[in-house]
């Protein structure tokens, strides 16, 4: 790596500041798209709330069995008499009005506990992916405007409560080409098929951008202008969620930087030689393999001068080829048989037999035949 | 760095990606919706958006046909990555030749060409007015009537 890129910070209007700030390392992490979706659908689990249903459902009757003799299954029933409920069968998960099979409780495991390594790594994956344009067209955001990815924007507009005011916020997204985002996700919002409908569930729809901003420099203001615009969030560098960084725990969600947010990412994360400042034994994970283009393995002189060279010439005679059928194609026809361009060419096969009689047969050979 | 080979980023989108559409019916097809992609098939070959060069053709609104093509030393930077040209107007022939050299000369894929040309081929002549049906004759009693009135 001779020299390590660099990344355009967008000033007002979406034009280029001038200024400009070096990749930061973490974005070099490996894209691990298995570790983020485990990590993700562990921490999709810790905001459940307990349910189940009532301890007592389906037991609150005094039934008993009448056991056998009664030409009736030995299920227990309801006792008494004088309404429609005795002699129903009672309790059991096949009855109506019986519990539930293996009814819920509360104490079930809802919440997972995930290594602090693997949700480190999957942040710095998800941090990765996020630069990555592929990437961010698989996930479906609209970027074709975009100048740049990641998509970095000057500090300086965010100053001072500026874009506290979401007709602001809009303004700063589009200037820098990420309106249409914003736009597709207000246009992505419809109800929710189901019964999640009432469940506070209603509608759903496409995520947005998300923002990520440093509060020390940029405030807490611009949570307040942005919070308002549909499938756009916020988030605060020194606290990155894997649920924004990769919702559905899939990769490469579009994030809007500030320039201050992207500044900390170094001291954050730390690089391939400085250690992180804020997460104590964190060491940037490193890619195993570090050329993954396959054409240019193949093509490179390591490669190439370590193979055989091709076996056979231009013209080489294939095993294991579909039997032709001689009849049909001509040339495996001569292959077989040498006398059938003769054959055809005499026209041997469209020769009528001579006509009239057939000769008799010479006396002498019946002589011969007959003779003891 | 920053430049993910192509080929990891098609093993991470391959399975799943937004372009992609999966049915059941047609023994599991998948197409793709890219605009990068000249056959509307899911594979590495056509997946535009995944390759670092790639050309698309798509119809234009005014007819004729609107070529997209991505080069790869704009590979972080979106907006500057497609270039569109328009090929309206022309002889089918013109506009074959000029997409054919486009798709092969400069630098694509060549074998991308020949897929190129036909989906120009196949958006011209969905841009053509349909001819109109002729007039059903009548046949059977339907005609012995229209003699009869006459």
């Amino acid at each position: 790596m001779a020299s390590r890129p660099t990344v355009t910070i967008i000033g007002k209007d979406g034009t280029p500041s001038g200024a400009t700030h070096t990749m930061p390392s973490v974005f070099s992490a490996p894209i691990r798209p298995d570790i983020v979706q485990q990590v993700h659908t562990g921490m999709a689990k810790n905001k459940r709330q307990p349910y189940a249903v009532s301890e007592k459902a389906g037991h609150q009757t005094s039934a008993e069995s009448w056991g056998t003799g009664r030409a009736v299954a030995r299920i227990p029933r309801v006792s008494g008499g004088g309404t429609h409920r005795a002699g129903q069968a009672a309790f059991g998960n096949m009855c109506r009005s019986g519990r539930m099979f293996a009814p819920t409780k509360i104490w079930r495991k809802w919440h997972i506990k995930i290594n602090q390594g693997q949700k480190r790594f999957a942040t710095a994956s998800a941090l990765a992916a996020s630069a990555v344009t592929p990437l961010l067209l698989a996930r479906g955001h609209q970027v074709s405007a975009v100048p740049e990815v990641p998509l970095v924007i000057d500090s300086a507009i965010f100053e001072n409560g500026a874009v506290a005011k979401t007709s602001a916020a809009f303004a700063v997204l589009n200037a820098a080409g990420a309106g249409v985002d914003v736009e597709k996700a207000k246009k992505s919002k419809k109800l929710r098929a189901g019964k999640g409908k009432m469940r506070g569930r209603r509608h759903r729809q496409r995520r947005g951008p998300l923002v990520i901003y440093d509060p020390v420099v940029d405030g807490r203001e611009l949570v307040k202008g942005f919070r308002n615009l549909p499938g756009c969030e916020t988030c605060d560098v020194y606290a990155l969620n894997l649920l924004q960084l990769a919702p559905g725990g899939h990769l490469g969600r579009f994030i809007v930087w500030t320039s201050a947010a992207f500044k900390a990412l170094d001291s954050i994360y730390g690089t391939t030689t400085k250690p992180s400042d804020l997460k104590k034994d964190f060491l940037l994970p490193s890619n195993v393999v570090s050329q993954a283009d396959l054409g240019r393995l193949i093509n490179s002189s390591e490669i190439q001068s370590v193979l055989n060279a091709p076996k056979g010439s231009a013209l080489t005679k294939r095993a294991g080829v579909q039997k032709k059928n001689p009849l049909v194609n001509k040339q495996v026809m001569l292959r077989l048989n040498p006398y059938h361009s003769t054959f055809v060419k005499d026209k041997v096969g469209q020769q009528k037999a001579e006509p009239g009689k057939p000769k008799p047969t010479p006396a002498s050979f019946l002589e011969v035949v007959h003779e003891d | 760095m920053s430049t993910v080979s192509a080929d990891l980023v098609w093993e991470i989108v391959r399975n799943n990606n937004s372009y992609l559409v999966k049915r059941n019916t047609g023994g599991g097809v998948q197409f793709s919706r890219d605009p990068l992609n000249l056959t509307n098939k899911h594979s590495r070959k056509h997946a535009g958006f995944v390759n670092e060069k790639a050309i698309g053709v798509v119809a234009n609104e005014k007819g004729g046909v609107k070529v997209v093509s991505k080069k790869n030393n704009h590979y972080s930077k979106p907006s500057a990555t497609t270039e569109t040209v328009f090929h309206g107007g022309k002889t089918a022939r013109k506009t074959y030749k000029a997409v054919a050299n486009q798709a092969a000369k400069s630098g694509y894929r060549p074998d991308l060409r020949e897929a190129a040309v036909q989906r120009v081929s196949a958006i011209r002549k969905s841009q053509r007015e349909p001819k109109p049906t002729p007039e059903r004759k009548p046949r059977g009693n339907k005609a012995k009537k229209v003699v009869d009135e006459e």
